[in-house]
């Protein structure tokens, strides 16, 4: 499936005067002409696509510029990278490049079309209002607003008509914020509103301040920002009884999933109450995920986080389980060749489970996408072994936040809601 | 905490399905203020709503023709749901407010015409996006009726956005079968109609499927060339209970066989589909029907044997008959037990015999299907038990949901003698958590406008026209297939036991 465009070429209009035009676009006397207006959902996206339109300007990639996540555009990254001469376990789309990028000269112009550009996971959703934020490199840019109604075409055909519109706001940083006074008359109260952060989470805190107050549903990835900047906004936000959903976590479902099926058989669980040892290996240097993930498994196990240091790569956590004995765990960044898009990916998981009486467990995990070699080694000989490989998923983020959207929750997802707390305490 | 661990559900596995995503809708039941909307329809969605599979923009409108209100509802399902309600009160305080109720009666059209303007008001009031689950939780007769006054009201006009689930039973014969499959179908496309089996939503019954086209293994042999004779069984240990009303015009060819039984036939015996879609599943569930026949058409009672319960149990705890239950004919001809032989004329399963049978008040509650495999061509060895004994895969249904394998191996000792043994899966041991009420699996699939779980119309009719000549002849000449009295909590009459001596086998006491 190919992502869809707008019907009809965005209206431009001043910003004060959007909100009027909206209105009537959907006042029941022109409902004929556009169709019935979606009851669905509204969706804000902050949409900088740095990467791309740093490639873009430089001649690296062709345009247009449209904030989707496409191959062309990691391949690109990739190549990047190595021209760039970074390390090679730089992820393709990280802060490194776009800075490294930003110094190379380019002037390509390029057609922006940043939030006219929708993918089909989205937009069989039947979204009433798409509203993205699109900055641009230039900080002089001025606002420009862009509207336009927008019926999603079912590849199936049939069904009746429901639609939407989509709302623009493109400009320098300092004209968006100028810009955002026009928002919250478009973001009705009696309609879900989700704010999809698509970028890091470490640039505009004030901008993502205002626009993901509660109610509203607030979208981000951990795996983009500095660690102590993501794990801490999401606490703060989980803590704040927000409904909060990371898209780093959502990609860990495999691991928990895997991990989970080792433990199914009743005579495997007796194991899961004598775990002493859990050591993770992440990719590159963002231990996020991996944070995520131990301190899913401790808050599952009850254990208490006793302490926690860092050095280099490689943070050092101790816990205490329900009876009193010690859990040591260690979180290692591994290089990896070909670094994945997010950064900070799970490589591997091992548990080390040593009964008082009767044969130790091992539970090794490793993704497929690369060896767990370190995890394999040292001295579990006497120790009963299992072994499994997990998936690697495929998703790219527009599927992912389609599968938030579509299941609609206004609520944090509990497990979440626990761990993530105690993952930002585990980062020292 | 590590005893807590070794006893309780596994704790890294709470909280983390991966379903797929139930779109914000309200799901609309007629009939809610009957048994089935508080004994299963409502516990059932409660459940979904704690494992988090619904979403927040939810509602359920109640309707039946007493003039309750919201609250009323409400009071009610909390009432009913009270022990389930004491496991988790945050979440059903949480639930409850996606309870709602409208007066209704489905045959009068301004009440239709109301609830489509109550529909609206709660799409303004959850978010649920004009998008709706009808459920007719209501008597038979009113099916047609009730999905007419929807198309008529315009609340299934949109084919991605309104759908209907029909519960069983689906006619009462192939020509009452066909009759409401047309006018069903004039109401709303095919893919809008979703016939319930419960039988379906069985994690076990979807296992056949898994086991048979996720392996290499199996498929290769599950054919005419490997398989001698297949043996499907439904048994239930309890009586008639309080359905004798509905029972006394259907008996067990309608209410078990015509439906379940002949749904697990279909998914033992279908092709594989090209791929796992619904459509593609339910053509070769809709193919291998239309193969089935009665082992002998023309005088059907050489094939089937129908059975009635008569007292049983022991003097401390005595059993009654069928014919002496409350609301039961005395002199009831209604079966209670049905034992028949079916033949799949195909390149699969020509000749191999499919032996069904159902009962109620039986020795045992099981349901099971047995694939019995031919024998070893030469025998080389000296059998424990005199002869080889045929291999055979045992897939379980219920209870103690599993399946087990049955082959030969050498009897430890100097001779060469062989024995069978069993290699057995049990869910329970592999997985140790409890399965979905098949409820949960149907009303979340629903939902999702997914129809794998649920049968088609050319499946409905096919199932009732393989019947057509037993019902006839129960009709026309009811004194040529006689219900063969059994004592209780027995395994059927002995003519069902015949049925299979004349082939030379036995059925399975498991």
């Amino acid at each position: 499936m190919s992502p869809q465009l707008t019907l009809q070429t965005p209206l431009e209009l001043a910003p004060a005067d959007v909100p009027t035009y909206l209105e009537q676009l959907w006042s029941p006397e022109q409902q004929g002409s556009t169709g019935t207006g979606a009851n669905t959902f509204c969706l804000l996206v902050w949409q900088p696509a740095w990467a791309e339109q740093q490639l873009i300007r430089t001649g690296r990639l062709n345009g247009p510029i449209t904030g989707q996540q496409s191959d062309q555009l990691v391949a690109a990254c990739r190549q990047a990278v190595v021209d760039a001469d970074l390390p090679s376990g730089t992820p393709p789309l990280s802060e490194a490049l776009i800075r490294t990028a930003a110094g190379w000269d380019g002037d390509n112009p390029s057609e922006d079309l940043r939030g006219q550009y929708i993918d089909p996971a989205l937009s069989a959703l039947q979204p009433r209002r798409l509203i993205t934020l699109a900055p641009t490199i230039d900080p002089e840019h001025k606002l420009e607003t862009l509207v336009a109604a927008y019926c999603p075409l079912p590849e199936e055909g049939g069904g009746t008509t429901a639609c939407g519109d989509v709302v623009v706001l493109r400009g320098g940083r300092n004209a968006l914020k100028d810009g955002l006074a026009i928002l919250q008359p478009l973001l009705p109260e009696r309609m879900p509103a989700w704010v999809w952060w698509n970028g890091s989470l470490d640039e505009a805190p004030d901008l993502l301040e205002q626009l993901a107050g509660t109610p509203r549903r607030l979208i981000i990835d951990s795996a983009v920002g500095t660690p102590r900047q993501c794990l801490d906004l999401l606490r703060t936000r989980v803590q704040s009884g927000q409904a909060v959903n990371d898209l780093n976590w959502l990609r860990l479902s495999n691991w928990q999933e895997t991990l989970a099926m080792v433990f199914d058989p009743p005579q495997r669980r007796e194991a899961l109450g004598h775990i002493t040892q859990m050591e993770i290996d992440v990719e590159s240097h963002h231990p996020a995920q991996g944070l995520l993930l131990a301190a899913w498994i401790a808050d599952r196990l009850g254990w208490e986080l006793i302490s926690s240091e860092s050095d280099d790569d490689v943070i050092n956590a101790r816990f205490q389980r329900g009876d009193g004995e010690t859990v040591r765990f260690q979180l290692m960044s591994v290089p990896m060749g070909q670094p994945s898009v997010h950064p900070g990916q799970m490589v591997g998981l091992r548990l080390i489970c040593q009964p008082d009486d009767g044969r130790g467990v091992c539970v090794i995990l490793c993704a497929e996408s690369g060896g767990c070699m370190r995890l394999e080694s040292g001295g579990m000989a006497d120790l009963e072994l299992h072994e499994e490989i997990v998936p690697v998923q495929s998703r790219t983020p527009e599927m992912d936040v389609a599968r938030l959207l579509g299941g609609g929750h206004d609520t944090t997802n509990p497990l979440l809601a626990s761990a993530a707390p105690l993952a930002a305490r585990l980062l020292p | 905490m590590s005893a807590m661990l070794a006893t309780a559900t596994n704790p890294l596995r709470v909280g983390l399905r991966q379903e797929r995503v139930i779109a914000p809708q309200c799901l609309v039941i007629f009939g809610a203020s009957g048994d089935l909307t508080h004994r299963k329809l409502v516990p059932a969605l409660f459940e979904l709503f704690r494992q988090r599979r619904l979403p927040s923009e939810f509602a359920v409108l109640g309707c039946a023709r007493r003039p309750w209100s919201d609250e009323v509802f409400r009071e009610k399902m909390s009432e009913a749901l009270a022990r389930r309600i004491e496991e988790d009160p945050q979440a059903w305080a949480q639930f409850v407010g996606k309870l709602f109720y409208e007066p209704v009666d489905l045959q009068q059209p301004d009440d239709v015409v109301r609830l489509g303007e109550r529909l609206e008001r709660i799409d303004e009031q959850c978010a649920t996006h004009g998008n709706r689950t009808f459920y007719l939780s209501v008597s038979p007769k009113f099916y047609a009726g009730g999905c007419r006054a929807l198309a008529d009201a315009g609340l299934l006009k949109d084919p991605k956005r309104s759908r209907v689930v029909i519960e069983k039973p689906f006619g009462r014969d192939y020509g009452s079968a066909q009759a409401l499959n047309r006018v069903v179908q004039t109401c709303g496309q095919e893919n809008q109609i979703f016939r319930i089996d419960h039988y379906l939503g069985k994690e076990t019954v979807q296992n056949i499927m898994v086991l048979r086209f996720a392996n290499t293994i199996f498929e290769p042999i599950w054919n005419r060339n490997y398989i001698s004779s297949v043996q499907i069984t439904a048994a239930e240990t309890v009586g008639v209970e309080e359905r004798a009303g509905y029972y006394e015009t259907s008996g067990a060819l309608r209410d078990m066989v015509q439906n379940h039984l002949t749904q697990m036939l279909a998914i033992t015996a279908m092709e594989p589909p090209g791929r796992f879609d619904p459509e593609a599943i339910r053509n070769e569930k809709a193919k291998v029907l239309q193969a089935t026949r009665l082992a002998d058409e023309l005088e059907p009672w050489n094939c089937c044997i129908r059975g009635q319960y008569g007292p049983g149990g022991s003097n401390d705890s005595p059993l009654s008959g069928y014919r002496q239950e409350p609301g039961v004919d005395p002199n009831s001809t209604t079966e209670t037990y049905v034992a028949m032989k079916l033949f799949i004329d195909n390149w699969r399963w020509q000749g191999v015999p499919f032996y069904v049978r159902t009962g109620k008040r039986l020795a045992k509650r099981l349901s099971e299907v047995v694939l019995t495999f031919r024998e070893a061509p030469v025998h080389l060895f000296d059998a424990a038990a005199g002869g080889p004994t045929a291999n055979q895969l045992i897939l379980r249904i219920q209870p103690d949901e599993g399946a087990e394998f049955r082959f030969e191996v050498k009897s430890p000792g100097s001779g060469m003698r062989s024995r069978p043994i069993d290699m057995e899966f049990s869910y329970d041991d592999s997985f140790g958590e409890p399965s979905d009420e098949g409820y949960v699996r149907l009303l979340a699939d629903a939902m999702l406008s997914d129809p794998t779980l649920f049968t088609r119309s050319d499946e409905v009719e096919a199932a009732w026209r393989l019947y057509t000549p037993l019902l006839e002849l129960i009709e026309d000449s009811p004194w040529q297939l006689p219900v063969h009295p059994y004592e209780s909590r027995t395994w059927g009459p002995a003519a069902a036991d015949a049925l299979l001596a004349r082939d030379g086998l036995l059925w399975r006491r498991p």
